[in-house]
């Protein structure tokens, strides 16, 4: 699990790296998507504590809400069919993390997990072998 | 003779026609030196209009312009019209129509009560008088087809630039558009949720962006309810169907064919009218030169018994 856990770190912070040397201008996406991926990566940081992690997703959380309404309002992403765009609102769930999770009445991380198809079922029927 | 000829129906060559058609202007210039010296005010016909520098209209359909409100749409075309070189042009040729109408009028009226080398005289002046008419009538003709033309040109180009518009549009923009828009109603429908969620907690401060964002949507939506309600952002209806922009541009192009349509029906009036001058000419010019066909009060073949009335007073 350890392992595991390192791993999916690992490529969380590939992605925001990547994500945010892309970001070539600060529109509201790239905003939404900074944010979220600072946010995901802090929900997966072993290294720090519950404590923490409860903190600093308290202070973000009204952040993220402030920022996912603000790309949702943005009339100027209205038919901007960039790729960026296009896989933003492709998953609403993946990419508005707060609302769903409050729709769904789940946590943040468990929805993000939840789109990704990490699951305790999905967990639970993992095999651990060479590949 | 030149009356015998087919009459141009465009008004450039008609114009042309009354200037350089020869009988016709000779036929003038015979009676004309067989009578006296008309006056020189009932004479002299205005210089064409059409030939002026500066008459020109030339708007532009630029992108503010095609956002205008259909009413509003009109009333900008009329006026850039009504200030223009054209439009001037226009305006003064027609009151120097009225005035020339006002002679043809007055010499009509005149030739009826008048009779002998008096009445011969008035009827050249009065052919002359409609030959300027004419002249004037053909340059009004000839500027309301350059406006015609150019309206039609405008909205065509409105048109263009509406449908440039839709066509970015495509299919795959579409789906993005309607994922967005399901999007933004999702958000809309969790968004008290959410609120008692994150910023009900204790320690958490109220968002400056949501109170700033409900301050704004609140004056948003009083401007909106105003503009609605104004008078100059009323829809345009045509027999009680509300017409969108694109049909509203649609119809006014229409008029303007119609218009085109109905001043080539002009021009061949002009013809008919100019045809008419030349015959009235020629019937004019053959009364001057042979006394034979002049108002005699007995004709050539006549007998005896025609002139008892002569005998009968003394």
């Amino acid at each position: 699990m350890t392992r595991t856990s390192n791993t999916t770190v690992a490529i969380v912070l590939a992605v925001a790296t990547a994500a945010g040397a892309a970001a070539a201008q600060a529109g509201s996406l790239d905003n939404l998507e900074r944010e979220r991926a600072v946010l995901v990566a802090a929900l997966l940081d072993p290294e720090i504590t519950s404590a923490e992690r409860i903190e600093l997703v308290t202070r973000a959380r009204p952040r993220l809400v402030d920022l996912e309404r603000m790309v949702l309002r943005d009339d100027s992403l209205v038919g901007r069919t960039t790729p960026q765009v296009r896989r933003a609102f492709e998953n609403y769930d993946l990419t508005f993390l707060v609302h769903s999770g409050a729709e769904r009445n789940l946590s943040e991380i468990d929805t993000w997990l939840d789109q990704l198809g990490i699951n305790s079922e999905a967990a639970l029927a993992a095999e651990i072998r060479r590949r | 003779m030149t009356t015998s000829q087919a009459l141009p129906t465009r008004a450039p060559a008609l114009t042309a026609w009354l200037r350089h058609s020869t009988a016709a202007a000779a036929l003038l210039g015979a009676s004309l030196a067989a009578a006296p010296a008309p006056a020189q005010d009932l004479v002299a016909s205005a210089p064409p209009a059409a030939a002026e520098p500066g008459t020109h209209w030339r708007p532009q359909a630029s992108e503010r312009l095609v956002r205008l409100s259909p009413e509003y749409l009109k009333r900008r075309i009329d006026h850039d019209f009504a200030g223009s070189g054209l439009g001037q042009a226009l305006r003064q040729n027609g009151e120097r129509i009225a005035h020339k109408g006002n002679t043809l009028a007055d010499l009509q009226a005149a030739i009826e009560r008048a009779d002998g080398e008096l009445r011969i005289e008035l009827r050249h002046q009065f052919l002359a008088e409609k030959r300027a008419y004419l002249q004037l009538m053909s340059d009004q003709i000839e500027m309301r087809r350059r406006e015609a033309e150019t309206r039609l040109s405008l909205y065509d180009d409105m048109l263009g630039a509406l449908s440039r518009d839709k066509a970015a549009m495509t299919p795959d923009r579409q789906a993005l558009v309607d994922k967005q828009m399901e999007a933004r109603q999702r958000m809309a429908s969790t968004l008290s949720t959410v609120d008692l969620q994150v910023f009900a907690s204790p320690g958490v401060p109220e968002s400056r962006y949501a109170t700033k964002y409900a301050e704004n949507m609140g004056a948003i939506e009083q401007l909106v309810n105003r503009m609605r309600e104004h008078d100059m952002n009323r829809s345009v209806t045509a027999d009680g169907e509300e017409l969108t922009k694109e049909e509203f541009i649609r119809r006014m192009a229409s008029k303007a064919q119609g218009d085109l349509a109905l001043l080539d029906q002009e021009v061949t009036i002009l013809g008919y009218m100019a045809k008419l001058i030349a015959l009235d000419a020629m019937e004019l010019s053959e009364r001057a030169t042979d006394p034979e066909l002049s108002d005699a009060a007995l004709s050539t073949d006549s007998g005896p018994a025609e002139a008892v009335n002569f005998f009968l007073r003394n």
